[in-house]
């Protein structure tokens, strides 16, 4: 992890579902199981990687479990895989679990709710670069905007597991505390604390909590509970690390707090794609090229989807 | 059952090991897909767009999913002329199927400047002129919907071309695509490729915007392919039949039934273009696929095939 790791051995796999666990209204968390060649390479999926799952052949669920915003939409054929992130791999012996953590947004996210334990859904993946951690850092922020928990939800279970001396802190937003994606919310220890996630308390990590419209924990904007975070702290922001994924806007304004606290940080970038895999050019991010003005078109399914924060034009 | 199919292609004097081959624009520079299939396997492979200088491409969103299809505008994002001399041909050339240069440009001069410095290359078995790209301001689709045009640009690059075979893309949204069509072949085009996507435009019903960063893009997909039929077989009786030149359809194929679908209509092979993206080894199961048509309706030889449509 401390190097940029791309994917090896990506190709087509099949996984079978596990379970397709409903977490709030519009969350679900999609477990699968690769067996075979699959177990052996996704068991190396880092954290920030993504997959493109077929759901093209996936039923639409009963017209009455359809959001009333989707029923236009949903009828829409599914083409195109979609990608996705995992917010947790475990490699056992001849299987790999892996952790799809979702929102329905749309025709193929609607369909990915009726999987159920058994069917065997297309994979392609690993896909792209994961996160990764430079060298002498002491703590690491983790910024969760929404639908981004996933792969920091991954990368804070690899902390846990590889980087033992490295503080992590999460910080989680949404408009509301119903659009956080997570299932334990609250509990009144951490009540007191501020607020603690399950997600991120069981791998000892700690969590701020924030909601545009203060239904729970900070008032505000999560980047806005991050800066008065990091008024208070007293390390060196070079011994820090940001690491940012959700909706571009708040990609962009973690950005402006690492450049201002001179501290590194890397973002997960999403782009509609129509291939995951490099071939149709779709997925494009303007990235700065360094000591000069201009910039580039890269790819976010090959040279991202995680980006340092500074070489993204936002 | 005859187990002896030859589904090899003579295509205007180059041999094809079967009729697939991959897209321009859907299947990179070959190496992208080579963790998916053995390119080797294919019938042949056409680069993206190649233009004189590297392009940007336009702003995203460059692509979104429709009905039974996609809107791209990606604005001939490529490396450009130099960087493919230099990166891309060695890859290519290590290639044992045919290979194909697809050429771009916003002036006749640039698609002759790229035509002249490829000609002596001998990765490359021939040229495909994209006169017929919806995404780009200057160049592309203008070309290609004007005979006197395609015309001109055919003539030019072909005396340019030496001993590469030219082959001529064609936009599908003109009034009749054999005006165009016989334009290129009596200007020397030695095959003719179709089709390229319809300029098309999805409207974000909240903003009232465009979806696409370039308002409109090119649909593709299966939406397309029963038009793209069509189009070949109107090309193939009216113009290419008559004149012995070989047809590339495209559109929509994602299973061999869709491109027999195409060679019955008149198509002597076939490209797979954003099927590639949803299954990117797609192109060797069709290659399969058509072999065991072939077997089961002991059809001996792929050529039988080729504008057998029965109409009476
Ligand atoms: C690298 C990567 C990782 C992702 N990981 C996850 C994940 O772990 N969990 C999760 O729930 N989602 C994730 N997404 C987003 C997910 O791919 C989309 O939500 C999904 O494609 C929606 O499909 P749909 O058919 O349900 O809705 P669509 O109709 O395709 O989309 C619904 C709406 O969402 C917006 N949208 C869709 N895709 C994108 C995109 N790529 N970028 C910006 N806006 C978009 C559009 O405004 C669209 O109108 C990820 C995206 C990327 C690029
Ligand atoms: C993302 C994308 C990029 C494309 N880029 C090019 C290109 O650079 N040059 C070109 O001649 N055609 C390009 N095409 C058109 C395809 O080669 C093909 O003609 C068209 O998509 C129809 O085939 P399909 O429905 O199988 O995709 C592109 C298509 C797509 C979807
Ligand atoms: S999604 Fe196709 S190139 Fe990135």
């Amino acid at each position: 992890m401390s190097e940029k790791c791309s994917a090896a051995n990506k190709g087509v796999f099949s996984a079978a579902v596990r379970a397709n666990k409903q977490l709030g209204q519009r969350f679900y968390q999609l477990g699968l199981e690769f067996s075979g060649a699959g177990a052996e390479v996704f068991a190396n999926f880092k954290p920030g990687q993504f997959v493109e799952l077929d759901v093209s052949g996936t039923a639409l669920p009963p017209a009455e479990a359809i959001p009333e915003d989707l029923v236009d939409v949903s009828g829409r054929k599914v083409l195109l895989r979609r990608p996705f992130s995992f917010c947790d791999v475990t490699a056992k012996k001849n299987k790999t679990f892996a952790e799809i953590l979702y929102c329905v947004v749309g025709p193929a996210t609607l369909r990915m709710t009726t999987l159920t334990a058994g069917d065997s859904v297309s994979i392609i993946g690993p896909l792209g670069n994961g996160f990764w951690v430079p060298e002498s850092k002491k703590r690491a922020l983790l910024v969760v905007g929404g639908m981004g928990a996933g792969p920091l939800e991954h990368l804070a279970k690899v902390f846990t597991a590889d980087y033992p001396d490295m503080e992590v802190i999460a910080f989680a937003g949404a408009k509301t505390v119903e659009e956080l994606p997570f299932e334990a919310r609250l509990d009144e220890i951490s009540q007191q604390l501020g607020f603690s996630l399950g997600e991120f308390a069981k791998y000892g990590i700690e969590s701020l909590v924030a909601t545009d419209d203060g239904s729970a924990g900070f008032a505000g904007l999560v980047t806005d509970c991050l800066s008065e975070w990091l008024g208070k702290s007293d390390l060196a922001g070079e011994n820090m690390i940001i690491y940012g994924c959700g909706p571009e806007q708040m990609l962009a304004q973690v950005a402006e707090i690492a450049k201002d606290k001179k501290i590194d940080c890397q973002v997960s970038m999403e782009r509609r794609m129509a291939c995951g895999i490099r071939v149709c050019q779709s997925c494009a991010v303007e990235c700065r090229v360094a000591g000069s003005n201009e910039t580039v078109y890269k790819l976010c399914c090959e040279d991202g989807p995680v980006f340092e924060s500074r070489e993204v034009v936002f | 059952m005859n187990k002896d199919v030859d589904i090899s292609v003579n295509f205007s004097g180059i041999g094809l090991a079967n009729p697939v081959l991959t897209a321009s624009g859907t299947s990179g520079y070959a190496d992208e897909l080579a963790d998916f299939m053995d390119v080797n396997s294919l019938g042949g492979f056409i680069t993206k767009s190649i233009t004189l200088k590297p392009r940007k491409g336009n702003a995203t969103p460059r692509i979104v999913e429709t009905d039974s299809g996609m809107l791209n505008a990606i604005g001939w994002a490529n490396i450009g002329l130099d960087a493919f001399v230099e990166e891309k041909l060695p890859v290519l050339e290590k290639l044992s199927c045919a290979v194909f240069v697809n050429i771009a440009g916003e002036t006749i001069d640039e698609y002759v400047a790229v035509a002249q410095r490829l000609a002596a290359e001998k990765a490359i078995a021939g040229f495909e002129l994209n006169v017929s790209c919806p995404n780009v301001e200057k160049g592309g689709i203008s070309f290609g919907t004007d005979p006197a045009q395609v015309t001109e640009i055919t003539s030019a690059v072909k005396k340019v071309s030496g001993e590469k075979i030219l082959m001529v893309k064609l936009a599908p949204a003109v009034t009749d695509i054999s005006v165009i069509a016989r334009a290129a072949v009596e200007a020397g085009a030695n095959a003719l490729s179709l089709i390229n996507t319809f300029t098309a435009m999805v409207v974000d019903v909240e903003t009232r915007r465009p979806v696409l960063a370039n308002k409109t893009g090119g649909l593709s997909g299966p939406a397309i392919k029963p038009i793209a039929v069509y189009l070949v077989n109107k090309v193939y009786n009216e113009v290419a039949k008559g004149s012995g030149i070989p047809v590339l359809g495209l559109g929509g194929i994602r299973t061999a039934s869709d491109a027999i679908e195409f060679i019955i209509a008149g198509a002597s092979a076939v490209a797979v273009g954003t099927a590639n993206f949803i299954e990117p080894g797609c192109a060797i199961k069709i290659i399969e696929g058509i072999k065991k048509y072939c077997a089961c309706k002991e059809i001996a030889n792929i050529k039988e095939l080729v504008g057998s449509l029965e109409v009476s």
